[in-house]
């Protein structure tokens, strides 16, 4: 966003960088949104009415991984990036949780197709333009590792 | 008190089906749903916020008290990114890094460089201590990150907000002002809100943008219709405008007590303003809002662009051929989209914009085919 660039060539002093998961279109004055950005005095309505605008297109409730940047003047920037990878490959697999032992207990696996598939959706996100897909790839695997998802080449 | 007077005009008759069926709306102490749409359940919700009209935490209750835990996390300097996104992946509702920490404040001087403090949001029932772990296993980092669990206090960020809101002038002569401020002019027409946590306090560009609106539309006796009415504040206006009635409908409880707390604020007697709550899913059989098609002079909608889409042969039907229909709350780049779908209905279409925001808006054309 040319408004976002704009901001880091003034140089505004940022008081926090936040990170949360909000459901698209579903953005609520209530926690996590509210005790996040509450706490850094930041406008929880304005940031809602703005986040649900922004994220109209996108399935209602897919969690959504937002970064917002609070200034000491209590104005903010925010970016919007597709699901989390933990989203996407519990969606793929089909499970709620991960599992409760990863390294010990393997709930489900999946391919290494769907892994290349969620890699491309993430490769579009604003800040993983630059990364060559095979990152991507292995950073996925990692998470899937950790999850107790086990990937491999070809689901019967 | 006044607020109790609109007791009559809230819609009792099924709202306890209309609330519930919402997921996301947290259970609210008012309407339970063992008994049946009680009045009794409404009296006792609207006895304790006329009360304690005097203060701003009348709007704190259940569903934005809900508790969490707050958890102060040590993090290596070099790991940060990858540790606040693994974070998020394992169960923490939100991160955030603090940019302002003095270095003063590190235990030890030689780690002070070295470590970095997360302030991390969990839900109440979360296991922090094995989230933690799997974050911090998930990208390779040696030992645990040391941390401290807290419980969230609920009134320190509620408080922190309701204090942002200051008295806004919208235009020359038109301020909004927050309940617990003494208007700056005091022969300026003045509304005055406590928002609780309902959409409108006249800040955002879109409220400014249907505010100006509505204040070049009504010239006196219109009947406006608020479609997505909030805190109420533009049912409030268009009356202080000179309207004749105004309706503000919502899908949101919370937001329906708001605009009842706001009408009684601006001394509306009940005749002027009805409130409807509006079933969340809109069926074409039967649970339809109680109001006549074609009725209001003045319709606005300021939403977000599904709804307005969705919505938009519901929110046309209200409004007299002829009538003056306004849709906000959706971006410039959204205008196309809602536009088209408008335009068989609207003439003398006209925009105006602030910022990214938009507002639309047209006179319904005499006659429509139907089709």
């Amino acid at each position: 966003m040319a408004a976002a660039a704009k901001e880091i060539l003034t140089r505004r002093p940022v008081a926090a960088t936040i990170r949360l998961t909000v459901p698209a279109g579903g953005a609520r004055p209530a926690p996590p949104v509210g005790p996040a950005l509450g706490q850094y005095r930041l406008n929880l309505m304005a940031f809602c009415k703005d986040f649900n605008a922004r994220t109209q297109k996108y399935k209602p409730d897919t969690p959504m991984a937002v970064t917002i940047t609070a200034f000491k003047d209590n104005s903010f920037e925010f970016t919007v990036k597709s699901p989390t990878v933990s989203w996407y490959i519990k969606k793929a697999a089909g499970v709620d949780k991960g599992s409760t032992r990863p390294g010990h207990l393997t709930v489900t696996t999946l391919s290494v197709r769907h892994v290349y598939e969620i890699a491309k959706v993430k490769q579009t996100d604003p800040f993983c333009q630059y990364m060559p897909l095979e990152s991507i790839c292995k950073s996925i695997i990692g998470t899937a590792n950790s999850m107790g998802i086990k990937i491999v080449q070809d689901l019967e | 008190m006044l607020a109790w007077n609109f007791i009559k005009h809230f819609p009792c008759k099924n709202l306890s089906r209309h609330i519930l069926r919402d997921s996301r709306v947290r259970p609210l102490c008012f309407f339970t749903s063992s008994t049946p749409p009680s009045s009794f359940s409404i009296f006792a919700s609207l006895s304790t916020s006329s009360s304690s009209s005097s203060s701003s935490s009348c709007f704190t209750d259940e569903p934005f008290a809900a508790p969490y835990l707050s958890v102060r996390i040590h993090c290596p300097k070099h790991a940060l990114d990858p540790f606040s996104e693994a974070l998020l992946c394992f169960g923490a509702s939100s991160v955030a890094v603090d940019e302002a920490i003095e270095e003063a404040d590190q235990d030890e001087t030689s780690l002070a460089s070295k470590e970095i403090c997360i302030e991390s949001i969990f839900p109440v029932h979360e296991e922090v201590k094995m989230c933690i772990s799997q974050a911090a296993n998930s990208i390779g980092l040696k030992e645990i990150p040391k941390f401290k669990v807290e419980m969230g206090d609920e009134l320190d960020w509620i408080t922190k907000n309701q204090d942002l809101f200051q008295p806004v002038e919208i235009a020359e002569r038109l301020w909004i002002v927050p309940e617990w401020t003494s208007p700056p002019v005091a022969e300026a027409v003045n509304i005055i809100l406590n928002p609780g946590f309902a959409f409108g306090t006249g800040e955002h560009p879109t409220t400014k943008l249907c505010l100006l609106l509505l204040q070049s539309l009504i010239k006196g006796g219109e009947a406006f219709l608020d479609y997505g009415t909030g805190s109420g504040i533009l049912a409030i206006a268009a009356l202080k405008f000179g309207a004749a009635s105004s309706v503000g409908v919502d899908i949101d409880p919370l937001a329906i007590n708001s605009a009842i707390h706001n009408a009684a604020l601006n001394n509306i007697p009940l005749e002027k303003l009805e409130l409807h709550l509006a079933p969340i899913e809109n069926s074409s059989s039967g649970r339809e809002i109680p109001l006549q098609k074609e009725q209001f002079d003045v319709v606005i909608a300021n939403i977000l662009l599904n709804p307005v889409m969705n919505l938009a042969d519901h929110i046309l039907s209200f409004a007299k051929p002829g009538a003056t229909i306004g849709i906000s709350g959706i971006l410039s780049e959204q205008l196309p989209n809602v536009r088209e779908r408008y335009s068989p209905f609207l003439e003398d279409i006209s925009v105006a914009t602030i910022g990214d925001w938009v507002c639309m808006s047209g006179t319904k054309k005499e006659e429509f085919i139907d089709n």
